[in-house]
């Protein structure tokens, strides 16, 4: 039978559209999976592998740094709110281990409101520079700075040389860790108490450990086991922004090493925080820690040959002006709300400024637009939420 | 048997090897008069490390040149930013070898080194291009 010429041009026109009906379909059901990784990426997934951390360096500057008990006299006095003006603030109000050791809040919140958004301490033992604009380059040294902040410990370095006195547990903790606390009516021994609490202080966060994630799984699984393990391991869109993360939305090249941070400074255009003058961030830090009675050539460092290449070696100039430190995206799920001020909610929000990277308020901003689609961006919040696992402290008594 | 004096030995000669290794690539100045070389205390360079260079300075004709001022400055061309850190010259080792403190790089990428020589009454710049 012929049909006539319309019918079949009907026919045909009804068939090709139910074939790409159908394929559309099956394009949306079937499991099309992202490309494998190749060598190169491979490499770089390995190098952002907790597996790739390096031992914890030395820090001749603390001699107890490594000492057990003195990592446990640290671990009490983090979560004392007696080392405090008004008896209510502990390191831990603000440093909350289930919030990755921050506070869920745009400013930390002690006895008055600080400056800034509290940084997490996970992973600090491997960062030159501590604080968001690196004004301190110990863990022991950063420990003290608070204690004696009117905003956030409020306290004293005599009152709290007076706790470690008044407190028969400290006192013998102390002791035996440090030798004989001195007359604390003498000059300067409530300072060389105050270091040591501050040393204590650095020994406890020394040991905190960096949780494993399902990152470091999938990577675990991706450069040792066949392809079909590996999609058990990621969901396609966690796969799909990692490979952002580590290409075209090159957050990578911040965010590198098993820390995914390269602990430096970066003017990266955040803009202040409504009503606010832009902070000047790692400027200041550097003029700060030069003048820090407590930085690396401090009296108070048990280093005899102190070598401070970082103090020695550190830049300062215009280039530094409204930039601050690489946060480490360890546990970023947990340490909202984000940037120096807490300025930006979510991850979404991050990742909506990296996207168009807006001109910095002051200085240069580094970044360029990286107008990803609205699915890249959703891919790549997926992916930042396997980086979160949960942070151990575990220390025996 | 391999003794520790030996052994010691082997190890220099092996720093040695390793040094005229990297001292095969050489830059030279914009106007040809210098060439410059370079031993990285850290082999492979890695990115977030602070380390060392010895430095090795020689006119066109390759005799060492000692007594320069260097400086040293430098970046990422391509994201519009400088060197992480100050790197300095803090010893002149001799034989036309200087010791080049404070490097370390905090990207992957293409760095630029741009060495400032200042030698007898010349001022000349060498530009060293890295990839890490």
């Amino acid at each position: 039978m012929r049909l006539p010429r319309s019918a079949a041009i009907r026919l045909l026109i009804g068939s090709l559209v139910g074939a790409a009906v159908v394929g559309a379909a099956a394009w949306q059901l079937a499991p099309h999976e992202p490309p494998p990784w190749s060598d190169a990426e491979r490499a770089v997934l390995r190098s952002l592998s907790l597996a790739s951390l390096p031992p914890l360096p030395a820090d001749a500057a603390n001699a107890v740094a490594d000492q057990p008990a003195a990592a446990l006299l640290g671990q009490r006095l983090f979560f004392d709110p007696r080392l405090s003006g008004n008896g209510a603030v502990s390191c831990a109000t603000c440093h909350q281990p289930a919030l990755g050791f921050t506070d869920g809040l745009p400013q930390g919140q002690g006895i008055g409101t600080a400056n800034r958004h509290t940084p997490s301490i996970l992973g600090s033992a491997y960062s030159p520079w501590l604080y968001w604009d690196g004004r301190k380059n110990s863990l022991w040294s950063q420990a003290l700075a608070p204690l004696e902040d009117p905003q956030e410990h409020g306290g004293h370095r005599d009152d709290h040389a007076r706790l470690i006195s008044d407190d028969d547990h400290y006192r013998a903790s102390y002791e035996q860790i440090f030798g004989p606390l001195p007359d604390l009516t003498q000059p300067h021994a409530s300072t060389a108490v105050f270091v040591n609490i501050g040393k204590a202080l650095g020994a406890f966060q020394r040991r905190i450990q960096i949780p494993n994630t399902r990152f470091d799984d999938y990577v675990a699984s991706v450069l040792g086991e066949p392809a079909a393990k590996q999609q058990q391991a990621f969901s396609n869109d966690e796969i799909r922004g990692l490979r952002l993360f580590i290409g075209k939305a090159q957050c990578v090249q911040c965010h590198n090493g098993p820390l995914l941070s390269n602990h430096e400074f970066h003017n990266t255009g955040v803009l202040a925080a409504p009503g606010q003058l832009p902070d000047r961030g790692r400027i200041d830090g550097w003029r700060q820690l030069e003048a820090d009675p407590f930085n690396c050539f401090s009296d108070y460092s048990d280093d005899p040959q102190p070598v401070c290449a970082e103090q020695r070696f550190a830049r300062s100039g215009a280039e530094l002006l409204g930039a601050f430190r690489t946060p480490s995206l360890r546990n970023v799920a947990q340490t909202a709300p984000y940037m120096h001020r807490g300025q930006l909610a979510t991850l979404g929000e991050v990742i909506t400024h990296y996207d168009r990277a807006p001109p910095a308020m002051i200085g240069h901003n580094e970044i360029k637009a990286l107008k990803l689609s609205r699915r890249e961006r959703a891919q790549l919040e997926a992916f930042l939420h396997t980086l979160t696992g949960m942070p151990a402290i575990a220390l025996e008594e | 048997m391999v003794t520790g004096t030996t052994r010691r030995l082997i190890a220099v000669v092996l720093l040695l090897q390793s040094s005229l290794a990297a001292a095969d690539q050489i830059w030279w100045s914009d106007s040809g008069r210098y060439q410059l070389g370079f031993t990285s205390q850290l082999q492979p360079i890695e990115i977030n490390r602070m380390h060392a260079w010895v430095v090795q300075l020689r006119d066109a004709a390759g005799t060492a040149v000692d007594g320069a001022e260097i400086e040293v400055s430098g970046g990422m061309p391509a994201h519009d930013h400088g060197l992480p850190t100050r790197p300095q010259v803090t010893a002149a080792l001799g034989n036309g070898e200087y010791l080049l403190e404070g490097l370390r790089f905090h990207m992957h990428g293409l760095w630029q080194l741009v060495f400032t020589l200042e030698a007898g009454d010349r001022r000349e710049r060498v530009v060293i291009e890295l990839e890490l």
